[in-house]
């Protein structure tokens, strides 16, 4: 399974899940959601929520063909994830309600900014 | 029959119903992505299965559909419905192949056997029944189940297809725990087209996709790039092979610049690579990185809450001058906007609502509230604040200077609004860096802390703390320890200071005032005050900038602002002019607005008395305010510019009129001693002169390296040749002979290359051409003119210098033909002579001149022949001629050894004529070295008083280069059978020139065309004028005139035959006519040389360049033969 490849690379308009870090077109968070954390982030469907919980600001692509076999995947903690382009860093922390529901579960919740690193 | 696979197959895989349903979905998931063949055969025994089947998918997505209209009920029993059908479709396609094969063998028997009787009834009955047991079986479900069940269920289920719980099962793990170990597949580099990074990564990722399921899927993990490594992707892989297949036929990927290995220990470090944050808070300075506001400082208002857009207050920039013809219609005042944006920004003005309305009238400005709209922009005090991308924005080293931040407290009312700025950003800013400017001997202060007030001299620095000894009344001479942000330079009213960064750098002045870390001094230079930050100043004794340079003009340049005005810099500023332009006004001017410098030293004018004024005399005005001065450049020889150090406006600079000027210095018409006749002389006043109102003034070239052939000696152009065809002070404007193309370089990357191919400083003596040239004009003026002196300049002449030597004034008034043929090879070309080596021998005058040098010295002089030169059958003048061609260039010693010779034995002339080998040879050929050194041998080597008329060495020296010599020795016989036309002729070769001057390697490839046979009626002259190819030579007889050669002719030309056997003697080179031609040179110092013609060959002289050489060579074009490929 794979999300959605952005048609254009060089589109300032890709976004990137401050969750996952999978980079979509707006669009395609629009129609399918993220394809990863759709379940906590719910975006599907609504343009705000998109806002809130995607970015523009992101650096760094990957391309995540084999997440399973992959270090960098891996790394990136995407590895249980959709394969589909991801980004390297993403600037930004999730909405706080997101953030109390994985508090709530008991995850963790690392954001994609490399500010911890442990 | 669903029925039955449900039955069949849930105890298998009872025991762990949640992690089988996983495995379920994940392979229904399977199932729909692959379309399942599988499934399909499994089934073979009733399609309505499969029609079924379709149904419920098609349900499915018909439910997906109207998911919002739908009721939860019916959505649950939908997925009921379809959980129904589903687990027998996953476990069936779980069932392994032996089984699947088993089943079909089983079921396909059956059916083939009990189809043909009772497929309808059959068909039907299994239809109804499960049909019916559906039914029964959902009925029951709904019924029975427990809601929690269901809820389950469709939990599982809705997970399954819509979203993965999120478990972020793999953030507990620490990112050490997941550096790379040797068991992962390594990194590898490679490097891509720079800004192609992320359509590579793009590019490979649908690659992968696409070949997925091919026969060669990649192979590569992952790839990724990062903004901060620009040209270079990384691909996860396990081989380099494996990362090489995948970069196949990627446009912008370079695997052949290398696949690197990132070593292990690196990888982690290339996905942590972090762009400095830049954070922006509200109060923040920031500059704005493009439009009409490019670096204009502004204030961080707002930020929107992803950090993207920022809300920005900055002065705003309002054209007040729209231009007039734009002022009544609305649409195009919008226009006029533009193109003040694009022109020449507005400067930075408050907004001000009466200006604005009075430009712009009143329904252009709206108000609301506090806020003015115009144009579309918000304007609040006067600011205009705006959004603004955070990319637009420059975070880093705004640098706000003072001025500016103070135009920002203070508002548009010009009254200081506190509340406005928060100078706090800025101070903390400039303290930082101040800790960073101090050095052990400054002078310093504490201004915070509980030693505020105590200053003294700094003696150490240790990161942060600063060590002073403090100076001062009760703490003398104690050493304190202090926080290096807690102390600031110290200046006092009086110090003369030095402005060492910063917008004023390098201003110098003295300090009136000193208020916190704010120091206002008094420029030395501009006399105003300015004040910098402390922290930017450092005590000096040094007075005024540095240098009166910038850019290429300095102080007291004259230089061209536009077509019209021209003026003389009278100030420097740190990167702009003050200039005073010939109708005395001040402008302000930027290097790049000065077009060029121009040069004055060689103008001049006259002034009130008519007497000549020239640069840098010293003069005063005869009316008006009767100012002296020194002329410092004179325009056009009616402005004046004059420089006064008394005075002090505009430097000392004033521009007057030359005519109201008078010489301080009376000045007569005395002519210097020393000084150019010929400048008296207008006819002969060189082009820079320029004479008092001529009208070509100023047209010819300034400066002598204009017109120059040169190679570029350094930088990129390195190695390419050109011709300079106009300077701008020491930028020389060149026209490469590549390329076509014009470049600005540096004069000292120019060396000039001499015709012989050497390459000497541009500003080394010209003596060569400079000296030639004016020989050449000179011999022209005296001989009225005999032919083009084109290649007289380029070739210094040893007649020529001969011709100045007091032998040559010896001999009386025969210098003419030698200087006349020195100079003039040209003029060959233009003597329509019959041939006079034919004629020639039968004239008394021919023979006077071979048998008796005398006659040569002093009736030749005489003798209407000799004058009418060009147009007579005179043995001398073509004898000169054939000197310029042969004899003309060869300063070598061994030439003039062989005239040496040859003039021992004059008389007879004979035993001259081997010698001539040396001038056959050539070697002396096109070197027109200036050294010239043959005259002086050529006089040491005629002592003898056979060697007294000496003009007869000349027409000798010529007479033996086109013969050979067993013709020698009796000219008339020889120059019968000479058969060259002069007719045309380029060049004069001997008629043995095929067999003596074609090297062998080529003789079988030279070009050439076919002269003389109509007289000799050769092939009843058939052949005349044809063009071939030699294609070898038959030498029946050394030195014999049968020596063939055979020609092949050009194909297309009327009557020629496809080859011939030709005599050589009434072969003549053919020349070569297009740029790119194949040559070789006949004679010089590239005789023998397989070379390419570089421009089309229509000078004396050609550009050529050898063949696997990198360097281009003047030829001379007469020497060159075409020769064909090989």
């Amino acid at each position: 399974m794979s999300a959605p490849i952005p048609p254009q690379a060089r589109s300032k308009q890709l976004r990137a899940c401050l969750l996952c870090s999978i980079v979509q077109h707006p669009m395609d968070f629009r129609r399918e959601g993220c394809p990863n954390c759709e379940e906590i982030m719910q975006m599907k469907g609504t343009p705000d929520r998109i806002a809130v919980c995607t970015t523009t600001y992101f650096d760094g692509i990957i391309a995540v063909i084999d997440p399973e076999n992959s270090w960098v995947a891996r790394w990136q903690r995407t590895s249980k994830y959709v394969r589909g382009m991801y980004a390297v860093r993403v600037k930004g922390r999730i909405p706080e309600d997101v953030e109390a529901e994985l508090e709530n579960r008991g995850i963790k919740y690392r954001p994609r900014d490399q500010t911890d690193q442990d | 029959m669903s029925d039955f696979d449900d039955h069949q197959t849930y105890p298998a895989d009872g025991s762990d119903p949640i992690a089988d349903d996983q495995d379920n979905d994940a392979a229904h998931d399977d199932d729909e992505g692959q379309g399942s063949s599988a499934r399909r055969k499994t089934y073979g025994g009733g399609e309505e299965d499969d029609e079924e089947q379709d149904d419920e998918e098609e349900e499915d997505d018909e439910e997906e559909d109207d998911e919002d209209d739908s009721g939860p009920k019916r959505k649950r029993a939908k997925h009921r419905h379809k959980r129904a059908a589903n687990p027998f479709l996953d476990i069936e396609a779980e069932v392994t192949d032996e089984e699947e094969d088993e089943e079909e063998d089983e079921e396909e028997g059956p059916d083939a056997f009990i189809a043909p009787t009772h497929e309808g009834d059959e068909e039907d009955m299994m239809h109804r029944s499960r049909n019916a047991l559906l039914d029964r079986q959902r009925d029951q479900e709904f019924d029975e189940a427990n809601l929690e069940k269901i809820a389950q269920d469709f939990s599982k289920r809705y997970r399954g297809r819509a979203a993965v719980r999120y478990t972020g099962d793999m953030n507990d793990i620490p990112q050490r725990l997941l550096m790379p170990s040797v068991h992962d597949a390594s990194l590898w580099q490679i490097r891509v087209k720079p800004g192609k990074e992320r359509d590579i990564v793009f590019s490979l990722m649908r690659k992968a996709i696409d070949v997925e399921y091919s026969a060669r899927p990649l192979e590569i993990m992952s790839a990724f790039e990062r903004d901060s490594l620009p040209g270079m992707i990384y691909v996860e892989a396990r081989s380099a092979q494996q990362v090489n297949r995948a970069c196949q036929g990627l446009v912008g990927v370079y695997p052949s610049r290398g696949i690197h290995l990132v070593p292990i220990e690196e990888m982690a470090s290339l996905l942590q690579i972090k762009k400095q944050d830049l954070t922006v808070t509200p109060g923040t300075w920031v500059r704005i990185k493009r439009g009409k506001y490019q670096g204009d400082l502004a204030q961080v208002m707002d930020i929107t809450e992803n950090g993207e857009d920022v809300g920005l207050k900055f002065i705003p920039r309002i054209d007040l001058n729209p231009r007039d013809d734009m002022s009544v219609d609305g649409k195009k005042r919008k226009k006029s906007g533009v193109i003040a944006g694009t022109n020449m920004r507005p400067p930075q003005r408050f907004f001000n609502f009466e200006e604005v309305v009075k430009v712009y009238g009143r329904k252009y400005v709206s108000k609301r509230n506090q806020v003015f709209v115009f144009q579309n922009e918000t304007y609040k005090d006067g600011f205009i604040e705006k959004d603004f991308k955070l990319s637009a924005l420059q975070l880093e080293n705004v640098n706000p200077t003072l001025d500016e931040i103070t135009r920002f407290t203070r508002g548009q009312d010009g009254t200081e609004h506190e509340s406005n700025v928060d100078l706090s950003i800025i101070a903390e800013a400039s303290r930082k860096a101040a800790i960073a400017v101090l050095q052990p001997g400054d002078h310093v202060e504490v201004f915070e802390g509980e030693q505020a007030g105590v200053h003294g001299v700094v003696e150490e620095i240790n990161l942060d703390v600063v060590t002073i000894t403090a100076v001062g009344v009760d703490m003398d001479g104690q050493r304190i320890d202090l926080p290096a942000r807690s102390v600031r330079k110290r200046f006092k009213p009086g110090d003369h200071v030095k402005v060492m960064t910063g917008q004023n750098a390098d201003e110098t002045g003295l300090v009136v005032a000193v208020a916190d870390n704010v120091v206002t001094f008094l420029s030395d230079m501009s006399m105003q005050e300015v004040s910098v930050f402390s922290k930017d100043l450092r005590e000096a004794a040094e007075v005024g900038s540095g240098t009166n340079i910038v850019g290429n003009y300095e102080l007291h340049d004259l230089v061209q602002l536009d077509q019209q005005t021209v003026g003389v810099i009278f100030k420097t500023e740190r990167d702009s002019f003050r200039v005073l332009d010939q109708n005395g006004q001040v402008r302000l001017v930027q290097p790049h607005q000065i077009s060029m410098r121009r040069d004055s030293a060689r103008a001049f004018a006259t002034d009130s008395q008519g007497h000549e004024l020239r640069v840098n005399d010293n003069v005063k005005e005869v009316d008006g305010e009767s100012r002296k001065g020194r002329v410092l450049h004179i325009h056009q020889s009616f402005f004046a510019f004059l420089h006064n150090r008394e005075i002090s406006e505009n430097g000392g600079i004033f521009v007057t009129r030359c005519r109201s000027l008078a010489s301080l210095a009376p000045k007569g018409n005395l002519i210097k001693p020393g000084q150019d006749l010929s400048k008296m002389n207008p006819a002969l006043a060189a082009p820079a002169g320029g004479m008092v109102g001529s009208g070509n003034m100023g047209r010819g070239p300034r400066d002598r390296s204009i017109g120059l052939p040169v190679v570029v000696v350094k930088g990129p152009h390195k190695g390419y040749a050109g011709t300079i065809k106009d300077t701008n002070g020491n930028l020389a404007r060149v026209e490469l002979h590549t390329g076509n193309k014009m470049i600005s370089i540096d004069k000292e990357k120019l060396y000039r290359r001499t015709p012989d191919g050497q390459i000497v400083p541009l500003n080394a003596p010209m003596n060569a051409s400079e000296g030639g040239g004016g020989g050449g004009g000179g011999s022209h003026g005296r001989f009225g003119g005999m032919g083009p002196p084109q290649s007289a300049n380029r070739t210094p002449n040893p007649y020529g210098n001969g011709g100045k030597t007091p032998s040559w004034g010896a001999s009386g008034r025969t210098p003419n033909p030698y200087a006349e043929g020195g100079k003039t090879p040209a003029w060959n070309a233009s003597a329509r002579t019959p041939n006079p080596y034919t004629d020639g021998g039968k004239t008394p005058a021919w023979n006077a001149a071979s048998r008796t040098p005398n006659p040569y010295a002093t009736d030749g002089g005489r003798t209407p022949a000799w004058n009418a030169g060009s147009r007579t059958p005179n043995p001398y003048n073509s004898g000169a001629a054939g000197a310029s061609s042969w004899g003309g260039a060869t300063p070598k010693a061994g030439g003039s050894t062989g005239w040496g010779e040859e003039s021992g034995g004059w008389g007879g002339r004979t035993p001259g004529r081997p010698a001539t080998s040396e001038w056959s040879s050539g070697d002396a050929w096109g070197a027109p070295t200036p050294a010239a050194a043959p005259t002086p041998g050529f006089l040491l080597s005629a002592p003898t008083p056979a060697a007294a008329p000496t003009p007869g060495f000349t027409p000798a020296g010529v007479y033996h280069a086109p013969t050979d010599a067993p013709y020698a020795p009796t000219p008339g016989g020889a120059f019968g059978n000479y058969t060259h036309d002069d007719e045309d002729a380029h060049y004069e070769p001997r008629e043995t020139w095929v067999a003596d001057d074609v090297s062998t390697e080529f003789c079988d490839r030279v070009f050439v065309f076919i002269r003389g046979t109509k007289r000799d009626q050769f092939f009843e002259g058939k052949l005349e004028n044809l063009e071939g190819r030699i294609r070898g030579v038959i030498t029946t007889q050394a030195g014999d005139l049968t020596q063939v050669a055979n020609v092949f002719f050009t194909p297309g030309q009327d009557g020629a035959p496809e080859s011939a056997l030709v005599p050589i003697k009434y072969l003549l080179p053919l020349a070569p006519k297009g740029a790119n031609d194949l040559v070789t040179a006949l004679d010089g110092k590239l005789k023998g040389k397989l070379m390419r013609t570089r421009e089309v060959p229509d000078g004396p002289t050609t550009v050529v360049m050898e063949l696997g050489a990198t360097h281009f060579v003047d030829a001379r074009t007469e020497t060159l033969v075409l020769l064909a490929p090989e």
